[in-house]
């Protein structure tokens, strides 16, 4: 493939110098007055962000309990260390990396699949299209977990009345501990409208003059996808992986809504955001809670660090560098 | 980075105007039939939903479960109204009977159409009969949503809440997301981390910690927790927006650098005109989360119904004893009204947004 | 773009225009009510809620915030119900304003944890059993000071039923309100349909005299009987072999909403799940029940297993007409008959509990209302109460279908509900099972309330939804984890 990718969408007017050198001047004369750009956020964390979360990390080092009416005592590691040896901890972890494993490249896959069937020239109604695929991820929650509770359930459900017209017995989804977590997916499909509106936009602004070029070199439909589509969208499937892997760190309000929380069955929803809630909220040991919630944190920290670390080698800015 | 001038001379090209959607053919049966079938799948959810919202409970808890909202037919006698049936009699032919009362061995039915005969006997187990149902859609399902949940007032309420939100979180997140974008800001790369984490901690461990905040500087009542932290810009929008920001020519800002334009009016009347799409996600993005987010809302107007938007007052039909699921989605069907149409309007500009990705200046 | 511009300027106006009309009334610093104007104009369909927010500019009143969701309370004839009350109240005197807060049971305890410990406490919450109470228990103020101070009348309560509302501790948190004795609820048509005698109106009557079928009302004949009134689609009832467990149409039994373990146990026999020495010991019944139960989810298949439940019960089994029999408690009325969608509910009657071993234990919910320690003004959060207490308990109870505590009431309350069940419904025997209250009560608190909900409500699920859950080494583990989870949370 020679086609190499050129993200320049348009040149503007050749600049009459040389960029390399002007650039750096000019950064230097505008880095304080793009500190005034980002004010914005700054003063916003400080009033709403930076309070709560130094208060939440105090929390993981105290007793405290929401509702026991007595003034939180400082104990030091004892909910760090209690961390380590919950045998909960573990194996709600391992129901989110479960999950994750299948949720996560679905999430990017999915709504790549759908963008790049809803962008194609050959498509008719492409509008009306588009707002269809789009509508499930607007319709509120709860009503979208009731449904799908419905859909899924094992002896009058749609799912499992079309799979028995096709001769097949259909498991008991939300109470079997391995369907269970195909079933979850399928909901998260419905949420998948956002990201595919990006790789959307995203695809759209693939130059045709690329397309055309590979098309010439007598590239097939796949490698024009991977050669020139796919590093043209590489910041946007960056997004989409950021944005999937922080959603599947603190996923549980599905599993929270459809079996009020409960886990079942045995146990294969306790998701991990949903065992923290659980303390926190059910049992009230906030101290603990925030121990958990920080635990994930610097976990999931970690990991989009190395996100970022990695986006060096993969994704295509334009005229970075 | 490998790009140089003499790539750039071959640009001009895509500067004519390009009839990229009408050179190629009209469109294909076959695409158009893939995305079929995959969106019949894929909204097959939503058949249910639309079949619920005009079911009535009792077809909802209807054993075996029809799919359609169907009843079965009736017939009034003496006051009671009995069920009819499909019925094979002994002479081999069928008739339509209403039931009087089912037996284990023997039932007794009606004729409808010579009640003056009086009970009939049959032998033979009535859970065999087919059922004679009649199609019975429960419009009236809508309107009742509508009143129970005083629709108009929750309407104006989620306007409010999701529209000033709305502007206030693409406003400030443009702006921060420029900065971090297209300045080498100081600390750039940390307020980026930053940025990340605050929305990788999980958002009910400082729940306590902000609500408290909230009822220090007696915010809790009032529609302010949930608009006015978003204009303060959220790492969403920032993150979005910045990720496309990188995408767009550096060389377009400084040539307005050079015209002698400030960076406000750069990113005014150069960047932002390029990025429409992506601002139009953006809003729509945070519009629908605003749309519909249930949990702060609705801790934070707790005492005031008045002021609850659509999310927290479809909840009252889905209560621990008393779940009306047809009521849940005939009012999210009522909810999705003014984001659908929102959405259709939104995608003109996003359409627009692809013709003029090239850039026509 | 032009036009997109000025129509996106046009909307920002409107919704600012529409934020002051709702948001003039909602910020605190508008004191005049002046600036309300505009108010009429953008939500004449406010209605009935204005009156509670309208007197909030008036701010000389002291708010008494009464937080409802922990138990009844959150339908919407009842939130209309508790709305006219306070509105009632907040119009019959001018010292205390009423504000009401309503939120749904499944986020009740995090929306008022969350405001007790952000000092942002209601001042009562209610009404609530001994299960929601145990949750926030040590938090609520001892009402003894207030009855001596103020001297109400405290007399048409049975004096056992005020003891009854002591914590542990000997404080006194509560005055009697709501009883919701329980006992067994049967579908007439069913038994009918099938041929069966009904089960007996009184207790200590046997089941079926003069029948074939007659005996001990125990719950060995509930069994013999569900399983005829069991039937599959096919009309084979599950005492023929041919039975098919899988496509059940019609069940012979359910626990109505009273399902959770340690209540189905205790109507085998109360007992208290910890031992003396602060071990877990579940007591015996319980562990019978739980096996009895299991068998008719699983092998004969008389009671739903949690995806009929979810699926064609709907889970509100009862209701559905497709049930025969249904232990479960006087509130219970509140969701038979649902006249919005036409469900008249008029296919049922009571009868007696069934006995376990010569004992009947018929468990008993008693609600009232609490007042927070952390109330700034407990005297007018008293006065509230004892409102609720007494002028407004005939309207509230009837809302919320519970038997008065206050005995010169049953009269007027039974004919409200005779009102609503026309069917002529034999209410003596649930009064009746008052008598048969489970002591210890089956939400005694233990240490570590929560958890032990928790536990309990693991265990449940899996007997309800694996049909191979070997049920004894279950309880094993269940002892043990609560065995750690009492000693965790002993004082």
């Amino acid at each position: 493939m020679a086609v190499t990718v050129d993200k320049g969408v348009a040149g503007g007017p050749a600049t009459p110098f040389d960029p390399r050198r002007s650039r750096v001047s000019l950064d230097e004369r505008r880095g304080r007055s793009g500190l005034w750009f980002v004010m914005p956020w700054i003063v916003g964390f400080f009033l709403w962000y930076a309070i709560p979360m130094v208060a939440s990390l105090w929390f993981s080092f105290t007793d405290f309990n929401l509702v026991s009416g007595e003034p939180a005592e400082f104990i030091g590691l004892d909910n760090w260390q209690k961390l380590l040896s919950d045998p909960e901890v573990r194996q709600s972890a391992m129901v989110t990396i479960k999950y994750g494993a299948i949720a996560l490249p679905v999430a990017i896959l999915f709504p790549m699949f759908l963008a790049y069937l809803l962008v194609s020239a050959r498509l008719r109604w492409r509008e009306g299209f588009r707002a269809l695929f789009f509508m499930p991820s607007i319709i509120p929650f709860v009503a979208a977990v009731l449904i799908f509770g419905g859909m899924f359930n094992g002896q009058i459900g749609w799912v499992n009345r079309m799979l028995a017209v096709v001769g097949i017995d259909g498991p008991n989804w939300f109470l079997d501990s391995t369907w269970v977590y195909p079933a979850l997916v399928f909901i998260g499909l419905w949420g998948v409208g956002n990201a595919m509106l990006i790789f959307i936009a995203s695809m759209n602004s693939v130059p045709a003059t690329l397309y055309d070029a590979a098309r010439i070199d007598g590239a097939s439909q796949w490698s024009i996808f991977v050669h020139v589509t796919l590093p043209v969208i590489s910041p946007v499937i960056f997004y989409n992986l950021v944005i999937a892997l922080i959603g599947i760190f603190n996923y549980f309000l599905v599993p929270f809504v459809l079996n009020n929380g409960s886990g079942d069955p045995n146990g294969a929803t306790l998701f991990y955001a949903l065992y923290f809630f659980r303390v926190g909220f059910r049992l009230f040991d906030m101290g603990y809670a925030a121990t958990l919630a920080w635990a994930l944190f610097i976990f999931a920290v970690v990991v989009t660090g190395l996100l970022f670390w990695s986006a060096r080698y993969w994704v295509h800015y334009e005229f970075e560098g | 980075m490998a790009t140089t001038l003499e790539k750039k001379k071959t640009r001009p090209a895509i500067l004519a105007p390009e009839p990229k959607h009408t050179k190629r053919r009209k469109g294909s049966w076959l695409a158009t039939g893939i995305t079929a079938f995959v969106l019949f799948i894929f909204l097959l959810p939503l058949g249910y939903m639309l079949v619920t919202s005009v079911k009535s409970e009792q077809m909802i808890t209807q054993v075996g479960g029809p799919i359609l909202p169907r009843s079965p037919a009736t017939f009034e006698y003496e006051g009671e109204l009995l069920d009819i049936y499909t019925v094979p009699m002994p002479d081999g032919s069928e008739m339509d009977l209403a039931m009087l009362q089912p037996g284990r061995q023997v039932s007794q039915f009606i004729d409808p159409s010579n009640p003056e005969a009086g009970p009939i006997e049959w032998e033979g187990n009535w859970r065999g009969l087919p059922p004679a149902y009649e199609l019975d859609p429960q419009w009236q399902n809508f309107p009742r949503a509508w009143d129970l949940m005083e629709f108009p007032l929750l309407l104006r309420n989620t306007l409010v809440i999701a529209g000033l939100g709305t502007i206030g979180a693409v406003a400030s997140s443009v702006l921060v997301a420029y900065g971090l974008a297209r300045f080498r800001v100081p600390f750039g790369r940390s307020i980026m981390v930053v940025l990340i984490a605050t929305i990788i901690l999980p958002r009910f461990v400082t729940l306590v910690p902000t609500y408290a905040l909230f009822v220090r500087i007696g915010w809790v009542d009032t529609w302010l927790p949930l608009i006015v932290p978003h204009f303060f810009a959220n790492a969403f929008n920032v993150f979005l927006l910045r990720q496309y920001f990188l995408t767009i020519p550096k060389e377009l800002d400084e040539a307005a650098t050079i015209d002698g334009a400030g960076p406000f009016r750069t990113l005014w009347s150069v960047i932002l005109p390029q990025m429409k799409a992506a601002l139009v996600a953006v809003s729509l993005f945070h519009f629908y989360f605003a749309w519909n987010d249930f949990f702060e809302p609705m801790i934070y107007l707790s005492t005031r119904p008045d002021l609850q938007p659509i999310s927290v007052g479809l909840r009252t039909f889905n209560t621990l004893y008393d779940s009306q699921p047809n009521l849940i989605q005939s009012g999210a069907l009522l909810a999705l009204i003014i984001p659908v149409v929102i959405f259709l309007f939104a995608q003109r500009i996003f359409l627009q947004g692809i013709d003029l990705s090239g850039v026509q200046k | 773009m032009r036009r997109w511009k000025s129509f996106a300027a046009m909307v920002a106006l409107m919704l600012i225009v529409a934020a002051c009309g709702g948001g003039g009334d909602s910020s605190d610093t508008t004191t005049d009510g002046g600036t309300d104007t505009t108010e009429g104009s953008t939500d004449t369909t406010q209605g009935s809620t204005d009156t509670t927010t309208d007197s909030g500019a008036s701010g000389d009143k002291v708010q008494i915030r009464w937080f409802i969701g922990l138990g009844a309370g959150g339908q919407p004839e009842q939130r209309q119900v508790q709305e006219d009350i306070a509105a009632a109240f907040n119009e019959s005197q001018d010292e205390i304003e009423l504000v009401l807060e309503i939120v749904e049971n499944d986020v009740a305890y995090d929306t008022l944890a969350t405001q007790i410990a952000s000092g942002n406490a209601p001042d009562l919450i209610g009404p609530v059993g001994r299960d929601g109470s145990n949750s926030f228990a040590g938090l609520y103020l001892d009402l003894e000071p207030l009855i001596e101070a103020t001297g109400v009348d405290t007399s048409m309560w049975e004096g056992a039923a005020v003891e009854n509302q002591r914590e542990q501790d000997g404080t006194l948190v509560g005055l009697p309100f709501a009883s919701f004795p329980s006992t067994m609820f049967y579908n007439r048509d069913l038994f009918d349909e099938a041929g069966l005698p009904y089960p007996p109106a009184n207790y200590n009557e046997p089941y079926g005299v003069g029948t074939e079928w007659e005996g001990t009302w125990d719950f060995a004949k509930v069994e013999e009987i569900a399983k005829i009134l069991t039937v599959d689609a096919n009309g084979v009832d599950a005492t023929d072999p041919a039975f098919d467990n899988e496509n059940t149409v019609q069940w012979g039994f359910v626990w109505q909403w009273t399902d959770r373990l340690f209540q189905q146990g205790t109507s085998w026999g109360a007992g208290s799940p910890m031992a003396a020495d602060g071990t877990a010991d579940i007591p015996q019944t319980w562990e019978d029940e739980w096996a009895w139960y299991q068998s008719a989810v699983w092998e004969t298949g008389f009671a739903p297993s949690q995806t009929e439940m979810d699926g064609p019960l709907g889970g509100n089994a009862f209701q559905t007409g497709t049930v025969a029999m249904a232990p479960t408690h006087l509130w219970y009325t509140c969701c038979i008959r649902d006249d919005e969608n036409g469900i008249v509910g008029d296919f049922w009657d009571l009868a007696a509990m069934p006995e376990n071993d010569g004992v009947i234990t018929a468990n008993l919910h008693a609600d009232t209302f609490r007042i927070l320690e952390s109330t700034e003004h407990p005297e007018e959060a008293f006065t509230v109460m004892y409102y609720l207490l007494t002028e407004a308990a005939l309207d509230l109870l009837s809302a919320y279908g519970a038997a008065p505590a206050d005995p010169a009431l049953t009269e007027a309350f039974i004919a409200g509900l005779d009102e609503r069940y026309p069917q002529g419904v034999n209410w003596d025997v649930i009064l009746a099972s008052a008598q048969y209250a489970d002591s210890p009560s089956h939400e005694a608190w233990v240490p570590g309330w929560d958890e032990y909900k928790l536990a309990m409500a693991d265990l449940q699920s899996g007997l309800l939804s694996d049909p191979d859950l070997d049920l004894s080494t279950a309880i094993a583990d269940l002892e043990a984890q609560l065995s750690t989870v009492f000693q965790e949370n002993a004082e």
